[in-house]
C-alpha cells in the first residue's frame, strides 16, 4: 500500500444504510461509496465472513474513481449491516444459499436504482457470478468473478463454528494461506484483521453455499455469457478455485465467458495486494466499458500492469538477537 | 543456511531458536500451545515437542514412548518448496497444501494427520511454527 495520510485527512469514502427486501424481510444494509454519481455503477461483494472494508483501497482509487461510481456493501448479518429486528435469528444458524445471495444482490441494486451495474465479487461473491448470469442476466452490464469457479468443495468445516475452538482467530487464519506470501504483510495481516471481526456462525453459514449449495459442473450450458459478459479472474496462489478451475470454468460456459489469470496474487486480491489488484481491475475494467483495444492477455503479471513487487517476505520477520 | 543442509541437526537446531525467539508465539494466547506434533519429510520422522510457545526438545525417531496430537506428512520435495524464502503456489503454507491433497487427490503437496480438533484449536501457533522453517531456513529473510 503506497498511501501515505497526513494528521486531518479525510478519506472521500461515504456510508449510509439502504433498505433492502429480502425473502420477504426488510433488511438495514450498509453500503460505502466513492466516485460521481453519475459515474458507472460498480457494485462489489466481500468474501465469506468478510465485510466491506476489503474494498478500501478500491473505493480511494483516484483513477478508477473519476470514471466509476464504486458502491461496496455489507451482507446482512456482515459488518454494519445488523441482522433483521423482526426476526428471533438467534434461534438458527445463519446459512447462505445461492437463491437469498442473488436475491440480496439483486435487491440491493434495485434498491440503490443502479442503472446498468458492473457486477464484481470475490470468492463466495466470485462464484455467485455464475447463478447472476443464469438467473439474472439482464440485471447487469458485465459480472467480473474474481477467484470464481463451477464447484468449490471442502471448505464447509465444522471447526470454523465450534465452542471449543477459538472461531475469532481460526476464521481467519484458515484463510492465511490463501493469499500469496509475496503480498505486502501489513495488506495480509489487515485480511486476517478483517475476518476476525466475523460475528458467530457466519463464515461458517457463508460457506454453505460456497461449498456445498454452489455446484455449476453439470450446468455451465445454462449460464448467460452472451447477454452479460463475465470475467473470471482468479489469483495464481488461490487453491480453491485455481486459475486452471477459471479456465475450465470460461470454456465450460463457452461464448462471452473471459478467464484471466492474475500473477503473484491469491485469493483476496483487492484486500491483499490492493496496489497490484487496483492496475489489473483497470485493465480489466477498461475491457468492460470498450476502452482497450487488445484483447485480454490470459495472464496478467505484475511486469505488464507496472507493479514492481516489494521483495519477496513469506514470513521474514529476524530472530531476535 | 541453504537448502542443501534442509533439515540437518544444525537446521533443526537453527529452527527451534527462530521459534523461541518469535514474537508472534508470544502473544495472543499463543505462548499455550503445548501440542506435540511430528513433521515427516520422506522417511524421515522428528518430533517436534512444544511447552507454551516454545520448542522444548526436538527428537529425531520418537517411538511408542513419545506422546503427540497430530503431524504433517509429505515428501522431501515438497518440504523443500514449503521452505523456500517464496514458496511455489499450493505448497507455501499447510492448509493450503493439505487442501490440494485430501480435497483435490494431488500429488506433491504436505497433508495434516491426527487429532483436526487439537489442529484447529491451535492453528495459528502451530500454523506459525511451520511457516517459521522457511524464515529459519532463509537467515529470517534477506
Amino acid at each position: 500500500m503506497t498511501e501515505t495520510h497526513q494528521h486531518g485527512d479525510v478519506e472521500p469514502i461515504t456510508g449510509k444504510y439502504v433498505h433492502v427486501e429480502i425473502e420477504g424481510v426488510n433488511h438495514r444494509v450498509y453500503v460505502e461509496e466513492n466516485g460521481p454519481e453519475d459515474g458507472i455503477p460498480l457494485l462489489c461483494q466481500h468474501t465469506a465472513g468478510n465485510n466491506c472494508q476489503e474494498w478500501r483501497h478500491l473505493l480511494t482509487d483516484e483513477n478508477l474513481t473519476e470514471d466509476f461510481r464504486i458502491i461496496a456493501h455489507d451482507l446482512p448479518f456482515h459488518g454494519k449491516s445488523v441482522p433483521p429486528t423482526t426476526q428471533q435469528w438467534w434461534t438458527e444458524d445463519y446459512t447462505m444459499t445461492a437463491k437469498r445471495f442473488t436475491e440480496t444482490l439483486v435487491g440491493i441494486a434495485d434498491a440503490m436504482d443502479l442503472e446498468d451495474p458492473i457486477y464484481m465479487g470475490s470468492s463466495m461473491g466470485g462464484n455467485i457470478c455464475l447463478e447472476l448470469a443464469d438467473w439474472y442476466p439482464d440485471r447487469f452490464r458485465a459480472l467480473i468473478g474474481l477467484e470464481c469457479g463451477a464447484h468449490s468443495p471442502g471448505f464447509y468445516i465444522d471447526w470454523l463454528d465450534h465452542p471449543q475452538v477459538n472461531t475469532t482467530e481460526v476464521n481467519a487464519y484458515a484463510c492465511w494461506g490463501l493469499m500469496a506470501p509475496q503480498s505486502p504483510e501489513q495488506a495480509r495481516r489487515e485480511t486476517m484483521y478483517l475476518y476476525e471481526q466475523g460475528a458467530t456462525g457466519v463464515f461458517k453459514g457463508d460457506l454453505y453455499y460456497y461449498s456445498v449449495d454452489h455446484d455449476y459442473r453439470d450446468k455451465l450450458d445454462q449460464v448467460n455469457a452472451q447477454e452479460c459478459p463475465l470475467y473470471i479472474v482468479n489469483g495464481e496462489y488461490d487453491y480453491l478455485t485455481t486459475p486452471e478451475d477459471g479456465r475450465q470454468t470460461a470454456e465450460g460456459i463457452g461464448e462471452g465467458a473471459t478467464a484471466i489469470e492474475m500473477a503473484e496474487i491469491g485469493h483476496f486480491p483487492m484486500s491483499e495486494h490492493p496496489d497490484l489488484f487496483n492496475a489489473y481491475i483497470t485493465e480489466i475494467l477498461a475491457d468492460v466499458t470498450g476502452d482497450r483495444d487488445e484483447d485480454l492477455p490470459d495472464v496478467m503479471t505484475p511486469d505488464d500492469v507496472g507493479i514492481e513487487l516489494h521483495p519477496p517476505a513469506p514470513a521474514r520477520e529476524k530472530p531476535a538477537d | 543456511m541453504t537448502e542443501t543442509s534442509f533439515a540437518t541437526h544444525e537446521w533443526w537446531e537453527s529452527f527451534k531458536e527462530t521459534v523461541n525467539d518469535d514474537d508472534e508465539m508470544k502473544v495472543r494466547g499463543h505462548d499455550k500451545f503445548n501440542e506435540n506434533f511430528y513433521i515427516d519429510i520422506g522417511d524421515e520422522r522428528v518430533l517436534i515437542r512444544m511447552d507454551g510457545g516454545q520448542i522444548s526438545d526436538i527428537t529425531p525417531n520418537p517411538t511408542m514412548n513419545h506422546q503427540w496430537s497430530f503431524g504433517v506428512e509429505g515428501d522431501r520435495e515438497a518440504w523443500e518448496e514449503f521452505v523456500q524464502e517464496t514458496p511455489p503456489a499450493f505448497n507455501h503454507e499447510i492448509i493450503a497444501s493439505h487442501y490440494r491433497s485430501a480435497v483435490r487427490n494431488e500429488d506433491g503437496h504436505l497433508q495434516l494427520t491426527g487429532d483436526n480438533k487439537r489442529i484447529f484449536q491451535n492453528l495459528r501457533a502451530f500454523q506459525r511454527t511451520l511457516d517459521l522453517m522457511r524464515v529459519a531456513h532463509n537467515n529470517g529473510g534477506t
